[in-house]
């Protein structure tokens, strides 16, 4: 088997689940598990803005979980407070954390390594406090709840995410999406710009790149999959709680995607939903599965350093250079003398 | 075209520039020289606004490069190959040579730059890791042309290369020099230096003890052996 075979029954078979989903899983087993995979599609977005930034651009952030607040916030406010429908909650829901994230960034991004990491846990506390400590506005930790306005409306019909079937393919149709961009974003030259940055940002500079617009630009990237992805997780929940503001679920986002994978485009959808599955098997039985999780980090970081993905990309390059030796050598045709 | 005028440079309390002065023209190639721990790369991280100058000034054709940041410098058209190569290690050859070039890629120049370092043309998908250390310094070198720089400065160039590769480097180094690039060159090999660049710079604790042509200073064993440690 090749390797190009093998990643084409890969990806066929992954497409091939994700559209069937909704019929398969309640024939193999209980509804529920759509629910968790619509979860996990969610957080798996989460977890490539802070890959984005660790992954791509080398700035570990541990203040996404703001982000994810703010897109959260704006749909859950729009709705509830400002009497919004679907389309300009999700909106206002994105718009908000594309702009905390150009707010927080103009500060954060002239700052690199530890120093980046610890101000982005100190805009994500701030907000946190802030946000919890507005109860009347946002409901503090015990959060606000709304009624779920309808997607779109085709005469008589009604389109709404309380339909799960809907609601799985409307998340899978926007995760998607937010993917196919990271990855166009991250083939062209901007994404080589950042790739660059992450190896070397002096070199960088040397050439001609101005490493604070790249970084920033980055970052708002990274604010705004992480606004998408606390979008829908309101939309999921009918509800949003400053708790997920918490720094604790950006350094989850961080675990997810060093585990799977950072500096690939689905090692934080591989990681995320290991930890995810985990956590839904294993907490039914033992309340300390937070252990798991850790074990697993504490052996990902040292036995596969890039992460599931990377360990992957590994074999099947090994692969790919077995396939090449392994070919018949190319016939050429020489002239006659 | 570049000229540094009574540049000094501290470094938290250490004083490590003490008054450079120096100046390349127009298709003029230099060499700067002297011992270890001098100055010379502390000169060409100032040029390139990678450290901040205490007073001087240092001017590029009619800019003052004081008023510029780093990412800005290259675009006045200077390019810099840094000592160690600074290629993007997990970049490929060609992502490598066309990641300075703004807007859409510039296939003349590549074809440009392929003739200089043929190699690299056979290497276009490999990631710059992979390559050896001489082919890592070709790659240095060709994206730095491929910015159509006017002045290209080269820190140590051929340090560490295999000798094999080292010949076609210089030969390189001497034909931009020959295209009318301006070329600052520091060099630890000084015979290289000496063949290369027609004017020489020497360096002695922060500023330049001697300037002239370089067949001058082969006639001068006494300032050779006194300031580079080398004996004719």
């Amino acid at each position: 088997m090749t390797r190009r075979s093998i990643e084409i029954g890969m990806a066929v078979s992954a497409a091939t689940f994700l559209i069937s989903v909704p019929w398969l899983i309640p024939a193999l087993t209980d509804n529920f598990w759509v629910s968790v995979i619509t979860e996990i599609l969610i957080w798996s977005l989460f977890a490539a803005s802070a890959n984005l930034l660790f992954g791509y651009v080398g700035l570990l952030s541990f203040g996404q979980a703001l982000y994810f607040g703010f897109g959260m916030y704006g749909v859950a406010l729009g709705i509830d407070h400002l009497g919004l429908s679907f389309w300009p909650a999700f909106g206002l829901g994105i718009v908000s954390a594309i702009a905390m994230a150009l707010v927080s960034g103009v500060f954060a991004v002239r700052l690199s390594w530890h120093y980046f990491a610890i101000i982005t846990v100190v805009f994500s506390l701030i907000f946190y406090f802030l946000a919890v400590s507005m109860k009347p506005l946002t409901g503090g930790d015990d959060g606000i709840n709304f009624s779920l306005p309808p997607v779109f409306r085709f005469g008589g019909s009604i389109w709404s995410l309380t339909d799960p079937t809907f609601q799985y393919f409307f998340v899978l149709a926007v995760v998607s999406l937010c993917f196919f961009l990271m990855y166009r974003v991250i083939n062209s030259p901007l994404g080589k710009g950042f790739l660059a940055i992450r190896d070397n940002d002096l070199r960088a500079s040397l050439i001609g790149l101005n490493v604070y617009v790249l970084r920033l630009i980055a970052f708002v990237m990274a604010g705004f999959l992480a606004g998408v992805s606390g979008a829908l997780f309101a939309f999921f929940g009918r509800y949003a709680s400053a708790s997920y503001m918490f720094y604790q679920v950006s350094g989850e986002a961080v675990v997810w995607t060093i585990v799977g994978g950072a500096g690939t485009m689905f090692g934080p959808l591989v990681g995320t939903t290991l930890f995810i599955v985990i956590r839904e098997i294993v907490s039914s039985h033992w309340e300390h599965h937070s252990l798991i999780v850790g074990l697993l980090a504490i052996l990902a970081v040292i036995f596969a350093p890039k992460g599931i993905v990377g360990l992957w990309n590994g074999w099947m390059t090994r692969l790919g250079e077995r396939d090449a030796a392994s070919a018949p050598p190319r016939l050429t045709l020489q002239a006659e003398p | 075209m570049l000229s540094l005028r009574d540049v000094h440079v501290h470094i938290g309390k250490l004083h490590i520039l003490q008054g450079v002065n120096l100046e390349v023209r127009p298709g003029e190639s230099a060499a700067l020289l002297g011992r270890n721990g001098v100055g010379k790369t502390t000169t060409l991280r100032a040029i390139m606004g990678l450290v901040s100058k205490s007073s001087g000034a240092i001017r590029f054709d009619e800019f003052d490069l004081s008023n510029y940041p780093a990412h800005k410098i290259p675009g006045k058209g200077i390019g810099y190959v840094p000592q160690g190569r600074g290629i993007f290690p997990n970049l490929s050859v060609l992502e490598n040579l066309n990641i300075g070039v703004t807007g859409k890629r510039d296939t003349e120049r590549e074809d440009y730059v392929f003739t200089c370092f043929p190699r690299l043309k056979e290497r276009l998908k490999q990631a710059g890791n992979t390559l050896s250390g001489g082919e890592q310094q070709m790659l240095a070198i060709a994206r730095c042309l491929m910015m159509r720089p006017k002045l290209i400065i080269l820190d140590e160039p051929t340090e560490g290369i295999m000798p094999r590769l080292v010949s076609q480097i210089r030969r390189e180094i001497y034909r931009i020099g020959q295209s009318g690039v301006s070329i600052l060159l520091v060099e630890q090999n000084v015979e290289t230096a000496l063949k290369l660049c027609p004017n020489v710079f020497l360096m002695e604790k922060g500023a330049i003890v001697y300037s002239g042509a370089a067949h001058d200073l082969k006639g001068q064993p006494e300032i050779v052996r006194r300031y580079l440690g080398l004996s004719q």
